[in-house]
Order: structure tokens, then C-alpha cells, then sequence
């Protein structure tokens, strides 16, 4: 593909209500996955390995911690002569003043147009960070210039049975065209339907038709997400499906986060994931390798660099840096970056953010289906102070 | 100049004594403690320092460490106003720069420096494992208002015969360099690090290349001759953890050591961190049939067997029902089933079939070359 023809914006203003208080203070966007990464490395990566370098990530606030972990985009080649990594913050409007909210009208997609007019691309590319996977972005340009209709989709086939009614699915016609975006909910599928088309939030297009589309809003006067743009485009335009068919997981929430990330302990899931010709990118650093001290016992896991295993770890996923004291147990759980737990503590089914400390001899249990989540930073030694996911 | 001191790494030697392993690589470049390479520790000592200028000279296979350095941006080292420079011999009017000893490699180096212009050379060797700090040496330096520091390791008398022995009066000024000594007068063995006023070495090394070249190597003739001439040199005295891994035994050892929690080194400390080239890997996965022991494992690593004491490196994999014991693996290497690796340093992307057996013992370590396959049947 030739430098500079394709552009990508990956849009982290998502619904994150759901999965607090993880995303108390970071978009989904941010959230840790899988051992070293954060959600949006997934999008960014699938960009990076199409060869696409103009990118914009657009967060919901300062974005804090999209720009920590990004820094100049140099872990992803996007530190470049041309074009590169553009980050525009501030786009969720439930911060906004009703003032400021005015004088956004007319002008609340300038940015957009702005990146996209200097892009010089011929394509877009917008996407999602909730829905996990590695995809082929080639195969959907090659797809997309091979088929009619202006905008191209992505789904994942799944069983409806997994489906919440808020997820939205692809309205497939028989030539397998979408002409529409629904949530589930609505969709009316017949209770022996064995697949759905679940929408993975990925729209590519011609560039002069996005400016279009932005502009003609833009000129309408609205305020709304560049998803919901994008799926009155489908509505409007009708649109090509491209099935991906590789692991997938969407993250809605905390169930479905903790699911996800359990449901990469599978060996053929993690091998596709992460070994396939197709590299997922993240910020690097340099920690020390992990230890596994004389009478650890680890198994069936993944961890990061830097840690310090002298406890029993089975089916978890364990994250950089993570001290794991002595006669300690943990099961199916999630420990992410820094955290330190206490000699004898039994947690199971349990996701725990960034250091935090949790003392010797506690228990913390969750359910398969509802972890018990630890937001970030908590000291815990009493029992007392576990709060139980019931 | 931006820098008063420029740092030079000497990473052209051979290594014949690693053996298989500095076969198509040079030493520095070699694996070690599962997440660098020997070069990484000199090379994060002069980031740490403040040293931000840093050319290595190389020679011998240096494609892997080209590689490994970039433009040293891993090391923080991609400075606007210096950074590392790979110096490779060239060819010109007065003929190729390749080089014998160390002090010839400086001279060959010489248009190199001039154009950093600095007042101190610091001359680091890439294939120690220690930290230091190069910057409370060069305070040393100037308080002493030397012309050459040289660092010193104290050694016992066993050790002081493979060691040039540096004999100081009670200033610590040297007054007699001993080269591997039957009988040693000290115990300050010199370390391979040396701080010098560049434009006097400078004059040394044309004055010498002029006529009858005899200053080819900084221990066996530029510290005699230094002395002869009553330059002062003084010895600088180096407390920390050191080691050097020329030779298999010694790599092997200071590996294991690595493996200690208590080791000196003190790996994990963040006021002095060792930085390496990061790759871009996913996390190890250690399956439910895998029993892990005293060991150091990384990232992309695999294992489904038995790891007892030793050191796994990036993308390694155990077969189901192998056992490693005290041994370190390099990176990219694959370990099939049921195999046996005692005592033993296993090469980069090495394949050890199923059921082999690659058995050492703490006195015969033995070596699995890089790319080496072992046991696997040829069709």
C-alpha cells in the first residue's frame, strides 16, 4: 500500500458507565488487557501492521493516561516524518458547559476534518477500542475497493445467546449487505437464529465522503458521537460486511472484561491473538524478568515482566510488576500492574487494578460471573474492608 | 564540545573463549540474565552517568550489536546533542582502520573523538557486568588532578595472576603495573576502565603511530609508558558487584548469580536501572504441566516442563516433561520434550529435539551454539 493513503481515527469516547470503577478514571480505551496491554493497543496495532500512519485518537477527557501511554507514538513507528499521531481530547460533552456547548455547534467535528483534509488519505478507517481482536486491515481496504457501497462494516458471528441487549448487531440482507446498526434488544431475532452478525464498531470509507459526512453534520448542528455517525451512515448508504473470523472479545462490561481476559488463557485464543503474522504493539519498558521463587506454583497463566511469584497462581492473568507473597492463592483472577498480595490471601474470580496492596491471610472471592473488582490504588488488610461482589 | 567526557566502548574483540557462542557474534552482543545482552550494563552506566556521548567500536561480526544498539534510543542515549555512534573500521588514504589492541583501536578512532572534542575519554570495555558510576570517577579524576584514572577491582591472590595488578603508594597514585603477576604486590586489578586527559593521550598515540607504534594496548604499554613518563595515574577503587564473563564458566557464573534474589548486583534497583533493547512481546505463558523453580523467565516464553534454577530468555519454549536445571537459555530457543539440560548455556534459536540430553557439570559447563540443532532426527 502506498505511503499515506489510508488514515485512521480510533475513537475512545465509548460507553464506560458499565465498567466501573475500573473506568472511574481512565477510558475504556486504557484499560489493561491481558498482561502488558491496554485495550486500544489492539485498533492501534491492527493500524500500524496495515501500514497506515496518519492516526487520530480521540479521547473523552484530558486523556491522561492515553498520552502516557502513547507518549509520542514511537512504540508503534508512528513517530514519523509524515503524518503520525494525533490526539484530540476533551469530546465528551457531560463535561462540557451549556455555553461552551454552544459554541461548539457548527464546529464540533472541525478537528476530525481538520486531520482528515491534511491526511491527504484516500481511505478511513474508524474504530472502536472494546472490541478485542487483530485484524486484517489490507483484507478490508481489498474488500472495501472490491464492493460498491460507500462504507464497509465489521462483524464477528456469534451465538445470539451471548449477547447482551445493549451490544449492537449488523441487519444483514441475503447478499450479506448491512442496512443497519441495531442493539440486539430491538433486533427481533427469531429464537432459532444459530448466528448473529455482532457489530465490531469498524467503518471504512473514502476519505472525501467522511469530510462529507462531518461536514454535513457539522452543518446540521450536531453534537453526537462519531460511532452514531457512522451507523446513520450504514442506515443511509447501506454497507459492505466483512466477516472477520479471528478471536474476538467485546468488552462491555465487567463481566464480559473479566471474560475476555480469562477466555485468552486458552492456548489456541492467546496463539491467536498474539502469534499470528500480525503483532500487537504496546508501550515498552524496561522491567526485570520475573522470578519464580523455590515453592511458587504457576500455572496455566500469563505474566508480565518484573514480577515476584513465590504463591500459588492457577488460570490468571498476572501483569508487570506483581508481587505474589509466599503461601498465597490465586485462581482465576485478573492482577494488574504493581500489586502486591499479602502472604496467604486467597482470591478467586477476582480483577484487581493497579497497585493496589491487599494483606496477608484475606480472602477475596468473586463469582464466575461477577468478579469482585478492586479499583485502583486500595490498601486493603482488614477483611472487613472487602467488600463482596454480591 | 557538549560533552566533557566522551564514553568509548571497546565491542570489537573476538571473545575466542566464549567458544561457540562469539562465533558469528561479538561478546558484548551475547545473552545474558534473560532480558539483555552483556553490552546493555556499560551502556546503561553511561546513560546513567550522564555520559551522552558514545561512540563503540567495533570489529569482529558486529552485525547482531549494530542491531541491538539502533540509534540508542532503548538506552535514552538518542540525544540531540550526542548519542551513540557504532564506529566500524574504514578505509582511507593512510589505509583500513582495523585494529589490534585496545589503545591501537582508539588511535584508529582518533577523527571520531576530535570531532566530539571532549577533555576526558572514558574507555569502557563491553562485556562486564556491573554498575557504576562513571561521573563520580571523573570527580575522582579531576580531584586528583590525574592524567589517567584507572579503575580497580580489589582481587584475592588466586585471582590477581589473570589481572593486570595495579601497585599504588598510600594516595592511591600507581607506581607499578604488574600484568598477571606470579606474585602480587596488591590487590587492585585493574578493570578495563579508564579515564584520560584526551588531549595528552592524544599526543601519546600520534607521537607513538609515528614512529615505532608500540602503543598498541592500555595495559600491556600506554600504563608503562605513562608511568615511565611520570604522568600521574592514579587507581580508582570500585566497591560494587563486577564481573567479568569472558569465558563460559564465568558467564555460566555470573548467570546464576543473576538468578539470586540477594544478589549485589541489585538488578531490580530503579535509581539505577539497566535498560536493553525492548521487544515487543507478548507475556510468558506458563501452561498447567509446567513447575517452576528459583528461575528468572521473560516475556513470549512457553513452558510446559520443568524449570529448576536458570534463567529462561525471550521467546524460549519447554516441551511437556523436560526439565531445566542451572542452565541458561538464549533467546528464540526451542526445547522439545522430555529433554534433559543440566549445567549448560544453550545458544540463540538453538533446537534441542525431543528426549535429548544436554548434560554439564559445575566445572564443564556444557554449550549449545546458536542455531545449533541437537537431537532431532533428520528426515
Amino acid at each position: 500500500m502506498k505511503r499515506g493513503s489510508v488514515s485512521a481515527i480510533i475513537n475512545l469516547v465509548e460507553p464506560w458507565e458499565a465498567l466501573e470503577p475500573l473506568t472511574t478514571s481512565r477510558p475504556v480505551g486504557t484499560l489493561p488487557f491481558g498482561g502488558r496491554y491496554r485495550l486500544l493497543d489492539f485498533p492501534l496495532s491492527s493500524v500500524i501492521n496495515a501500514g497506515i500512519q496518519n492516526v487520530m485518537v480521540t479521547t473523552p477527557r484530558s486523556g491522561r493516561s492515553v498520552a502516557d501511554h502513547l507518549r509520542s507514538g514511537r512504540d508503534w513507528n508512528l513517530d514519523t516524518i509524515r503524518g503520525g499521531l494525533f490526539t484530540y481530547p476533551y469530546n465528551d460533552l457531560k463535561l462540557v458547559s451549556p455555553e461552551k456547548k454552544a459554541t461548539l455547534i457548527h464546529h464540533y467535528y472541525d478537528n476530525t476534518i481538520l486531520f482528515l483534509k491534511r491526511s491527504h488519505s484516500e481511505y478511513s478507517v474508524v474504530m472502536s477500542t472494546r472490541n478485542v481482536g487483530n485484524i486484517d486491515l489490507k483484507a478490508l481496504i481489498r474488500y472495501h475497493e472490491e464492493r460498491d457501497n460507500p462504507v464497509t462494516t465489521v462483524y464477528k458471528s456469534v451465538d445470539p445467546q451471548t449477547l447482551t441487549p445493549a451490544n449492537t448487531i449488523l441487519q444483514l440482507t441475503d447478499k450479506g449487505m448491512a442496512t443497519a446498526v441495531v442493539p440486539a434488544g430491538k433486533a427481533k431475532l427469531k429464537a432459532t437464529t444459530k448466528k448473529a452478525a455482532k457489530n465490531m464498531d469498524i467503518y471504512l470509507m473514502s476519505t472525501v465522503d467522511l469530510i462529507d459526512i462531518l461536514q454535513e453534520a457539522n452543518r446540521r448542528g450536531d453534537l453526537i458521537s462519531l460511532e452514531e455517525l457512522m451507523k446513520q451512515a450504514v442506515i443511509q448508504h447501506n454497507a459492505n460486511a466483512f466477516e472477520y473470523t479471528g478471536f474476538y472479545a467485546n468488552i462491555h462490561d465487567l463481566a464480559s472484561y473479566y471474560a475476555a481476559n480469562m477466555a485468552i488463557l486458552d492456548e489456541d485464543n492467546f496463539r491467536a491473538l498474539f502469534y499470528s503474522s500480525r503483532r500487537i504493539y504496546t508501550k515498552v519498558k524496561n522491567e526485570i524478568p520475573t522470578f519464580f521463587a523455590q515453592g511458587s506454583q504457576f500455572r496455566a497463566s500469563l505474566c508480565g515482566t518484573g514480577g515476584y511469584i513465590e504463591g500459588q497462581v492457577d488460570h490468571s492473568v498476572i501483569f508487570r510488576n506483581v508481587l505474589i507473597n509466599r503461601g498465597s492463592q490465586i485462581k482465576d483472577a485478573v492482577i494488574m500492574q504493581g500489586t502486591r498480595i499479602g502472604a496467604g490471601t486467597k482470591i478467586e474470580h477476582v480483577v484487581i487494578d493497579k497497585n493496589v496492596v491487599i494483606g496477608p491471610n484475606l480472602v477475596l472471592k468473586g463469582r464466575p460471573d461477577q468478579p469482585l473488582v478492586i479499583s485502583k490504588g486500595q490498601h486493603i488488610f482488614q477483611q472487613a474492608e472487602v467488600v463482596s461482589s454480591d | 564540545m557538549n560533552n566533557e567526557m566522551l564514553g568509548i566502548i571497546l565491542a570489537g574483540g573476538q571473545g575466542t573463549r566464549l567458544g561457540k557462542l562469539t562465533k558469528d557474534t561479538a561478546k558484548p552482543a551475547v545473552p545474558f540474565g534473560g532480558r539483555y545482552r552483556i553490552i546493555d550494563f556499560t551502556l546503561s552506566n553511561c546513560a546513567n552517568s550522564g555520559v551522552n556521548t558514545v561512540g563503540v567500536i567495533t570489529q569482529y561480526q558486529p552485525l547482531e550489536l549494530n542491531a541491538h544498539i539502533g540509534n540508542g534510543a532503548s538506552w535514552g542515549l538518542d540525544d540531540l546533542n550526542g548519542g551513540v555512534t557504532v564506529l566500524q573500521p574504514y578505509s582511507s588514504t593512510e589505509g583500513e582502520k582495523f585494529f589490534e589492541g585496545t589503545a591501537h583501536a582508539i588511535y584508529q578512532n582518533i577523527e571520531y573523538i576530535d570531532q566530539q572534542n571532549p577533555k576526558y575519554l572514558l574507555v569502557l570495555s563491553g562485556d562486564h557486568i556491573y554498575k557504576m558510576d562513571y561521573d563520580a570517577m571523573l570527580a575522582y579524576h579531576k580531584a586528583k588532578k590525574a592524567s589517567l584514572t584507572v579503575g580497580v577491582i580489589p582481587v584475592t591472590k588466586q585471582e590477581a595472576r589473570r589481572f593486570g595488578m595495579m601497585n599504588t603508594d598510600e594516595t592511591d597514585r600507581i607506581i607499578e603495573f604488574e600484568e598477571k603477576p606470579e606474585h602480587p604486590k596488591s590487590d587492585k586489578a585493574s578493570m578495563g576502565i579508564y579515564i584520560f586527559n584526551w588531549p595528552t593521550l592524544r599526543d601519546y598515540l600520534v607521537k607513538s603511530y609515528a614512529t615505532d607504534k608500540s602503543l598498541e594496548d592500555f595495559g600491556k604499554n600506554v600504563i608503562p609508558s605513562y608511568l615511565a613518563h611520570n604522568e600521574s595515574v592514579y587507581a580508582y577503587a570500585f566497591k560494587g558487584y563486577w564481573r567479568d564473563v569472558g569465558t563460559i564458566q564465568s558467564l555460566w557464573q555470573a548467570n546464576m548469580e543473576f538468578l539470586s534474589p540477594h544478589n549485589r548486583l541489585n538488578i531490580g534497583d530503579r535509581n539505577w536501572r539497566i535498560y536493553s533493547k525492548a521487544q515487543v512481546l507478548p507475556p510468558m505463558f506458563l501452561t498447567d504441566t509446567s513447575q517452576v523453580n528459583n528461575s528468572m523467565i521473560v516475556d513470549s516464553c512457553y513452558v510446559a516442563g520443568e524449570v529448576d534454577h536458570s534463567i529462561l530468555s525471550q521467546r524460549v519454549s519447554v516441551g511437556m516433561g523436560s526439565r531445566v536445571v542451572d542452565s541458561m537459555v538464549m533467546p528464540g530457543a526451542t526445547i522439545g520434550k522430555n529433554v534433559v539440560i543440566d549445567h549448560a548455556l544453550i545458544g540463540e534459536e538453538a533446537v534441542i529435539g525431543d528426549d535429548a540430553i544436554v548434560q554439564g557439570t559445575p566445572t564443564e559447563i556444557a554449550v549449545v551454539g546458536y542455531n545449533e540443532v541437537v537431537g532431532v532426527q533428520q528426515p
